[in-house]
């Protein structure tokens, strides 16, 4: 490390004789209300801001236009055939659960193993993953060739009295994805209570105060209210731990119980999760480097938290690699010529292509961030992130689009090629993600305020008490 | 159109106030839709009821033109109409001169399924895809409507303009016996029209009837009187042969008797029965025989001629030696010479154990081929045993080239005033050289009667719509003479008639019946005085008995060979310039009549497995020497012409050699087949350019060139060239999905299909159900299934299978309940061929039955597992999870089609008993569940049991082999019961615990075994 200089601002050195600060500059309670909030509140957003949202809703707005013909149409407007009855559809649907297990994660997970360097960072992670649940949810629901009875998969009563198939991990899907869309949305929403509170009290407008004053559901700050929230934060923390794992195990049972040969894999389910938090954590990196950048929350988002970040995505990199290889072996373990088969032609068959881009970027590219400067160097991590979402997205065509091309009988072997109809797809729901993601940059406080706060150091946490915001109440909270 | 006299129309029945009143606002309107409606002329008022009753659902086909329709009730209930129970009425269909007793399936007066007459000798309940898919032309919306006369432009005739024009112009032709009139019509085997001819050329005897076949077997006549001195038919009997030789005889698919021939093939290749027989073909490209064969030999097509004569010598060389003849096989040969002595052999030690053989030549091969069979059949002492001679009905017509050249002759020097061409589409499928449509607009007046407004129909004086075989009277016989009533079992929808009708309005008949001539000819066939009562029997079971051909007694002339022998058979090598162009008869289109038959496009060709497409078939070694891939368009030049196709590569196929298909790139076929005027490309390439009359089959001298354009196939396997892996892989899991051994390996290990995959116990978590009662089943010879694919098309008229077109096919999407694999084995340049019948196999243990997750695909108490389309939200879950892969989504609505007004006719096709399904659900095999479900109501009904063999499943009804058994497998006696119970059947995929009720029987070879390791 010694050839390479750290910047000024660098809080990545692990000296034990010295606590790394989470927040670096000169901050206090204060400053830190105002750094946050005033993204929200000034009168008009950077032009930079328009010109993403303006591009990013039209392809939204794009991917609503091609559901309609999709809909209208049959499902033959994709590329999908027999035997590939399932293409860019699940993918798109596997990869977005993934890239959202990162924010639940985060604020679960890493609160309860009292990580409090996850404090810059939980919101924006939380907000993604709710918008990733989002675009998860969409595909599975308009890849159906009837779409206007989807609900018959959900159990309610009926005339007909008929349940739908409990056997079914399609069904299990169904009530894994709603629970973990319901409870990420209700952890980031009560995390939020407090800051909106401080928007509503910082509001200018009426219009504002409003809206703000409303989400805030009354929140005084008082200490009793301190108390519930805690615990109640604390309780959803720990709801929701094991939903980040079991949302993607059951995604994977969607294959591991199949017979198809590529699919029928026990290793699935914590492959499956070691996949998606790689994904999600490259996502996380992917927005937030741009973000912090973009509206002046270098001091909050630190290259720590980055760095930890980066050493997460090498963690789970290797898992994902070592997953890779341990399903070679056992492919030749198992004696199954299908089984080998499938993973022989995984990896020089027709989609060795998308294979060797998989590994390449999920294996491969991670292994650079064993290097200091590659976890240190906001851009260069950006680089690599994004490579990490394009081998994850290809890890879930392989697995589904390769396995099911050539499955038992030679006879029905076929491949599969996309239509613009599926790229357009594909790029409409990142215009929808992104979309969604801008709005929420714009008009929600995008770092937790009040538990950034709370890890502030103790000296900067006395300086001034804040008397131009009395609402932040936490601020004569101890943490 | 003359104007409508009121009383012409006086019917009872009327549809609005405008027609009561005869407004000439309706009589245009009426002119304009239906030109022969005003044709009602001696319609009686039992016609009039007929044509009401039995095209009900032609209401429907009103409703569109009509915003408002009145449909009439049965006042009355016709005898023998019992609404909603299907009636059946056996008749016949012909093709190329040769008929198939056909019985049909008919609901409330529309016939919707056609299966083979199990009384009739030849059928026995089998057809062929022909007769499966000629239902769907019967309501093909492109079929010609109405009378046309053209001049200058289209005007709209009706029949009774058409007699008066025939009244005057025939009238006319008469005065000089008709010397400047010719009638071209196709081959036919009807008596009636035969008679007809007579009675026609007895009016003008000057005139002359001319028959042009594009297919035909006039070498086998060639053949036969070269070596009888007259067109003696030969019949065989293959159940009793023990040794089949086959010279590029396609007999189990492209022969005339070939439903009876596969059937015949199929009884001795059981290896539990007494004996097994052992098929030998020599043949240029690979057919369906030669994918049966136990031993094949790929040469180009003047080669078997050389070959055959070699055998005639090799055989008499052995048959000389006495008692103990020569080693059959010498080391270090050549694979053509082992395989020649070997057969050889084969048959004089047959011969000498007083055992029967076979040995045929193919309609490809010129008639000294067919004269050596001949020979070598009575010196192997084959006559009167598994071979023997019939008289061939019409022996003076000359070959089918010869005619149509001389016509053109005629025509071409202006000798022609009238021509009258009943059916057929010479303009398309003539020879080349002869230039017909050149010749064609030099008559002055043309009548063309036919099914279509095909390509000759576009350039005559006259057309008029034909009746389709199952609206119209008439009789046919078939290959071995068999007679049978043709019956019409609907009105012409679009107001046809039959070719023997047209002839009776050109000798002047105003309304022929078409009826009362059949009875006549019936008359006069069966000179007996009961001649009515056997009438109605005839009609009944759809035969007549004591009517098959006498054989006769003939002995083959020995012409010894001639001195110089007539090339060399075991040369292999070949030039571009000197390559042979092969012509085939199309497995789908035939030769072109088909074109517009959606089934039968979609249909895949046998062994390519090609659909929607003809190609230029080379073998993998040739197609490496010149550069071809699958897709590459080639241009074949010959004798000056040239046509460009795509280049397939054809395991098995002799070298040096280029097979293409004929019946393709038809530019008037319809919406289907391609009609550039109503904007559908052509489906292929057309091929006749390349035929010359010189060379109907086959010609030298073709040079290929290579061009750098390729094109996608629309294959239904191998959507996709295979990888080195994936070739690999497919060969590391043949033997374990389609296992198969020889008669000698059954003998030793009878149980070897039992162990070819080792598994562990297949064990179940839980308690299993126990089907009681019945416990459905089927079983799938793999010795027996000859891959013709009729299962298919019979799958796909029974349950309403969709069309999906070329471009679907591309994409992997086609539609097919069943499906046949095909499997190569072994050198790309001779390989072995299996054929492997894959449907739902209602898996005891379903994968897709678990994965549903709204419950759509479920079991059933009898073990079918079962689709409820209404259920299904198509999340395509179970087809991903099926193994076999044999369910179909329904990625568009299929059926859109159908609600544009000129389809309406369509949906009188579709089965009731069968759901149409919509877009986005699931469809797959149901074992043809309302044919269950129909026997067990009638069974319940009288109080019993379903019988074995009471329910027949479509693709087991159609199959000529009896290949796929079905029934209950709790029955120990019944017919599935007993082959599961084999110890030939395995289950495909039997290690993942699926439990599948369908089993197959593996493929027994039966090789010669001094031949062993080389075929």
């Amino acid at each position: 490390m010694s050839a390479f200089a750290l910047p000024a601002d660098d809080n990545t050195t692990n000296d034990p004789a010295r606590r790394a600060p989470l927040v670096t500059g000169a901050h206090d309670l204060a400053s830190i209300t105002e750094t946050v909030s005033r993204v929200v509140e000034r009168p008009a957003p950077p032009p930079a801001w328009y010109a993403a949202i303006s591009v990013t809703s039209l392809v939204a707005l794009s991917f609503f236009v091609l559901v309609g013909y999709l809909v209208t149409t049959g499902i033959g407007v994709w590329g999908n055939n027999s035997p590939v009855f399932w293409a860019f559809d699940i993918v798109n649907f596997v990869f977005w659960i993934g890239i959202g297990h990162a924010g639940t994660l985060i604020s679960a997970i890493l609160f309860l193993f009292r990580q409090k360097w996850r404090t810059s960072i939980n919101r924006a992670a939380e907000a993604m993953t709710l918008f990733a649940v989002i675009c998860a949810g969409l595909f599975p629901a308009i890849h159906v060739g009837r779409v206007w009875v989807i609900y018959w998969l959900a159990p309610y009563p009926n005339q007909m009295s008929i349940w739908p198939n409990f056997r079914s991990p399609l069904l299990w899907d169904v009530f894994a994805v709603s629970t973990y869309a319901t409870v990420s949305a209700l952890f980031w929403y009560l995390g939020m209570i407090p800051d909106l509170a401080t928007l509503r009290d910082r509001a200018r407008t009426r219009l504002r105060k409003t809206i703000y004053g409303g989400l805030a559901l009354g929140w005084r700050g008082s200490a009793r209210q301190w108390h519930r929230y805690e615990r109640a934060y604390l309780l959803l923390a720990a709801l929701a731990t094991p939903l980040v794992l079991s949302v993607h195990s059951v995604v994977s049972f969607d294959f591991a119980t199949s017979v198809i040969p590529g699919w029928h894999t026990t290793i699935f389910p914590p492959y499956f999760v070691a996949g998606a938090i790689f994904s999600g954590f490259a996502m996380v990196v992917t927005l937030m480097v741009p973000a912090r950048a973009f509206f002046g929350l270098r001091d909050l988002v630190t290259p720590r938290h980055l760095e930890n970040m980066c050493k997460i995505m090498l963690a789970t990199g290797c898992m994902v690699g070592y997953a890779y290889a341990v399903e070679f072996f056992v492919a030749w373990y198992s004696g199954s010529g299908y089984e080998r088969f499938a993973f022989l032609n995984r990896a020089f068959g027709p989609y060795a292509w998308a294979y060797w881009i998989m590994v390449s970027c999920n294996v491969v590219v991670p292994q650079l961030f064993w290097f200091k400067k590659w976890r240190t160097s906001p851009w260069r991590m950006v680089l690599v992130s994004v490579l990490i979402n394009v081998g994850m997205w290809f890890e879930r065509f392989v697995i589904i689009v390769s396995s099911l091309s050539r499955d038992y009988l030679p006879s029905s072997w076929g491949y599969f090629t996309p239509t613009w109809v599926d790229l357009g797809m594909l790029a409409g729901s990142f215009g929808l993600f992104f979309t969604l993601f801008l709005l929420f940059c714009r008009y929600l406080p995008m770092v937790a305020m009040a538990e950034v706060k709370a890890v502030l150091p103790h000296e900067a946490q006395r300086a001034r008490p804040a008397p131009e915001h009395p609402a932040t109440q936490r601020d004569i909270v101890p943490a | 159109m003359p104007p409508l006299a009121p009383t012409s129309c006086e019917t009872t029945y009327w549809r609005s106030l405008d027609e009561l009143a005869g407004t000439p606002e309706f009589r245009a309107f009426l002119e304009a839709e239906f030109p022969t409606e005003c044709d009602t002329a001696g319609v009686s008022r039992r016609r009039w009821l007929q044509l009401m009753g039995a095209s009900l659902a032609l209401a429907g086909l009103a409703g569109c033109r009509w915003k408002k329709e009145e449909i009439l009730p049965f006042a009355k209930r016709p005898a023998n109409r019992v609404p909603g129970v299907p009636n059946r009425f056996a008749t016949a269909m012909d093709l190329g001169g040769s008929a198939l007793g056909l019985l049909v399936t008919s609901y409330d007066g529309r016939p919707i399924k056609i299966e083979g007459n199990p009384a009739h000798p030849q059928s026995r309940g089998a057809t062929d895809v022909f007769a499966q898919a000629a239902i769907l032309e019967l309501y093909d919306p492109d079929r010609a409507t109405g009378l046309v006369e053209h001049s200058g432009q289209d005007h709209p005739r009706s029949w009774s303009d058409f007699a008066a024009f025939a009244a005057s112009h025939f009238g006319a032709l008469k005065k000089d016996g008709g010397a400047r009139l010719r009638v071209l019509s196709q081959a036919s085997s009807s008596p009636t029209l035969a008679a007809m001819r007579a009675r026609l050329l007895a009016e003008f005897p000057k005139a002359r009837w001319v028959q042009y076949e594009p297919v035909s077997d006039d070498a086998q006549r060639a053949g036969a009187t070269l070596a009888f001195g007259r067109p003696l038919r030969t019949q065989l009997a293959l159940e009793r042969a023990r040794i089949i030789v086959s010279l590029d005889s396609d007999l189990l698919a492209c022969h005339p008797a070939a439903v009876q021939y596969a059937r015949e093939f199929a009884a001795r290749r059981d290896p539990a029965g007494d004996w097994m027989s052992r098929l030998y073909v020599v043949e240029s490209c690979l057919s369906v025989t030669g994918s049966m064969a136990d031993h094949r030999l790929a040469l180009r097509p003047k080669q078997i001629a050389a070959l055959a004569e070699a055998l005639e010598k090799e055989i008499r060389a052995r048959l000389a030696q006495g008692a103990s003849p020569a080693p059959a096989v010498a080391a270090g040969e050549s694979k053509a010479a082992r395989f020649l002595s070997a057969m050889a052999a084969d048959l004089v030690a047959l011969n000498r154990q007083g055992g029967h053989s076979v040995v045929v030549a193919g309609p490809r091969q010129p008639a000294e081929v067919h004269a050596v069979a001949h020979r070598l059949n009575r010196l192997l002492k084959n006559v009167g045993q598994t071979v023997w001679y019939t008289e061939e009905p019409d022996p003076d017509r000359p070959p089918h080239a010869e005619a149509i050249r001389a016509l053109a002759d005629e025509m071409h020097a202006g000798a022609v005033e009238t021509l009258v061409v009943l059916g057929g589409n010479p303009v398309y499928d003539a020879p080349a050289d002869v230039a017909f449509a050149k010749a064609l607009a030099r008559v002055p007046t043309r009548i063309y009667l036919g099914l279509y407004p095909n390509e000759t129909a576009r350039v005559c004086t006259w057309r008029l719509p034909q009746a389709h075989f199952l609206e119209t009277w008439g009789d046919a016989r078939s290959w071995d003479g068999t007679y049978s009533v043709v019956q019409p079992l609907i009105d012409p929808l679009y107001g046809g008639r039959s070719a023997i009708e047209v002839v009776a309005m050109l000798l002047g008949q105003q309304v022929p019946k078409g009826h009362d001539l059949v009875r006549e000819t019936f008359r006069s066939i069966v000179k007996a005085s009961d001649w009515e009562a056997r009438w109605a029997k005839t009609l009944h079971d759809g035969v007549l008995e004591g009517s098959r051909f006498a054989a006769v007694a003939a002995e083959a002339a020995d012409r010894p060979a001639s001195g110089e022998p007539r090339g060399d058979f075991m040369e292999s090598d070949w030039s571009n310039g000197q390559m042979d162009l092969i012509f085939c008869r199309d497995a789908s289109v035939y030769d072109g009549r088909f074109a517009n038959n959606g089934w039968l496009q979609e249909m895949p060709d046998p062994l390519t497995k090609l659909t929607w497409d003809n190609a230029a078939l080379v073998s993998p070694a040739t197609a490496a020497a010149l550069g071809v891939e699958n897709g590459t368009i080639v241009r074949l030049t010959l004798g000056g012409r040239s046509v460009e196709i795509p280049a397939y590569v054809m395991p098995g196929q002799a070298p040096g050699c280029v097979a293409v298909s004929l019946g393709y790139g038809r530019t008037a076929a319809g919406h289907v087949g391609g009609d550039p005027e109503a904007g559908v490309d052509p489906v292929g390439a057309d091929v006749y350019p390349l035929r010359t009359c010189q060379a109907m089959e086959f010609q030298s001298g073709l040079s290929v060139e290579v061009t750098d354009r390729k094109v996608r196939l629309a294959m239904t396997q191998d959507h996709h060239a295979i990888d080195a892996i994936g070739l690999a892989g497919r060969a590391e899991r043949l033997g374990a999905l389609v296992r198969e051994a020889t008669l000698e390996h059954y003998r030793e290990h009878p149980d070897f299909a039992r162990h070819a995959v080792h598994h562990p116990p297949l064990e179940s978590l839980w308690n299993e159900p126990t089907y009681q009662g019945y416990r459905w089943g089927m079983a799938i010879d793999l010795s027996k299934c000859i891959g013709c694919g009729a299962c298919m098309v019979a799958c796909q008229a029974e349950n309403n299978v969709p069309v999906v077109g070329k471009e679907r096919v591309l994409q992997g999407r086609e539609m097919h309940w069943v499906r046949v694999d095909r499997y190569f084995r072994g050198d790309p340049d001779d390989p072995s061929v299996v054929h492997q019948v894959v449907a739902c196999h209602h898996c005891e243990n379903a994968p897709c039955e678990q994965v549903c997750p709204v419950a759509a695909t479920v079991h059933s108490r009898e073990g079918l597992n079962e689709m409820v389309y209404n259920r299904c939200v198509g999340t395509r879950y179970c087809a991903n999870n099926c193994p076999y892969k044999v369910r179909r989504f329904n990625f568009f609505n299929y059926h859109k089609d159908l609600d544009a007004p000129e389809n309406e006719v369509l949906k009188m096709l579709y089965n009731p008993e069968v759901t149409v399904r919509s877009r986005g659900v699931m469809e797959k095999c149901t074992y043809c569940v309302q044919r269950i479900q129909a026997a067990k109501i009638e069974a319940k009904n009288n109080r019993r049991d379903v019988r074995d063999g009471e329910i027949r499943t479509a693709c087991q009804q159609v199959c000529p082999t009896g290949a796929i058994v079905f029934g209950d497998l709790n029955d120990p006696r019944s017919a599935v019961a007993r082959a599961a119970a084999s110890d030939r059947a395995y289950a495909m995929l039997a290690e993942l615990n699926v439990k599948p009720r369908t089993s197959y029987l593996a493929r027994i070879r039966n090789p010669n075994l001094e031949l062993e390791g080389i075929a």
